[in-house]
């Protein structure tokens, strides 16, 4: 346990002082408040804007923003967030294959399931922070300009999000163990994700692919239902943690 | 825009966050002397261009040496 923590305690101070966990919080609070303040300046921006699109015969009408032009772009900005962390988290395994950094700690003694669990508690836990940091932040400013009583469930649909992130980190550190490159890592889980949206095309397959957790959205309005989530949940959870225990194999006999 | 009031609690902690990001990156810019690709004139102009998250982002993924 004490060494399990000791390489926690290395990876935390490597992201503190490779400036990435600082990078992270700013952009992660930068997001946040970006939200509201999209919504709140929309009204503003088509009313100076009104009088050149009226003489293209676009007729602005009284524009109305509550909270939930807000979450909107939450929903829109959150994708976004989730590729910056997970280029900036992409190369935790690799960069240490390439520098062999792990050799001597292996050597020594610490064992290979102890440097997978802290690098993935980092990856979830850095993705936890971020996530819910923006949710955070836009949830105070809502509530502070409008009403979020206006949309239901808010932190099902967001934790839906959050959960699909979960998922691709596990992805990532799946790949990092088959791949030795960090251009390995972001092609695979490209394409698992590609694969993904494709088969969502198909209506019969869509509710039980993780992508539909994307849609969360419908929550928000009470389009859609918790349950109509569940098996989409399900399968996201099956093949997070299988991805995380093949990882864990993998992990045990790679070369380094 | 009468009201300005109304927009101060979401304009300056986005001022703020903003710069703080841009002066951060600029700090650690001219503080290194070697870049992974690039060099200091072209990261500076790219962080000042893409300032508002994409500059900085762009540097740290692409041009910060790996310690």
């Amino acid at each position: 346990m004490s060494t399990w923590m000791a390489f926690l305690k290395k990876e935390w101070i490597e992201l503190v002082r490779s400036g990435k966990f600082f990078i992270l919080i700013l952009i992660s609070s930068l997001f946040g408040i970006m939200n509201p303040a999209i919504a709140k300046l929309t009204p503003w921006l088509m009313n100076t804007m009104s009088e050149s699109l009226q003489e293209s015969g676009i007729v602005v009408a009284d524009m109305t923003v509550d909270a939930m032009t807000s979450w909107a772009q939450f929903y829109k900005n959150m994708p976004m967030a989730l590729i910056i962390v997970g280029l900036m988290l992409g190369s935790i395994f690799t960069l240490e294959y390439q520098k062999g950094t792990l050799i001597l700690a292996l050597t020594k003694g610490l064992s290979r399931r102890k440097v997978y669990g802290a690098k993935t508690l980092i990856c979830v836990g850095l993705w936890t922070l971020c996530f819910w940091l923006s949710y955070g932040i836009t949830w105070l400013y809502n509530s502070y300009y409008w009403d979020n009583g206006t949309a239901s469930s808010l932190i099902p649909s967001a934790a839906l999000f959050w959960l699909f992130g979960v998922w691709i980190f596990l992805l990532m550190i799946f790949f990092s163990t088959v791949f030795s490159e960090v251009s390995g890592v972001l092609a695979g889980t490209g394409i698992v994700l590609l694969a993904s949206y494709i088969g969502g095309i198909f209506p019969k397959v869509q509710p039980y692919l993780p992508t539909k957790l994307l849609e969360s959205q419908a929550l928000l309005t009470q389009s859609m239902e918790l349950s109509d989530f569940s098996w989409a949940m399900a399968v996201t959870i099956l093949l997070a943690v299988a991805a995380g225990i093949t990882g864990m194999v993998l992990f045990d006999k790679k070369k380094i | 825009m009468n009201d300005i009031q109304q927009f101060l609690p979401l304009l300056i902690p986005l001022i703020l966050l903003e710069f703080g990001l841009l002066a951060y990156t600029l700090w650690h810019i001219l503080t290194h002397t070697h870049y992974r690709r690039g060099n200091r004139t072209l990261w500076i102009v790219v962080v000042m261009i893409g300032m508002q998250f994409i500059g900085p982002v762009l540097y740290f993924l692409l041009g910060k040496e790996e310690g």
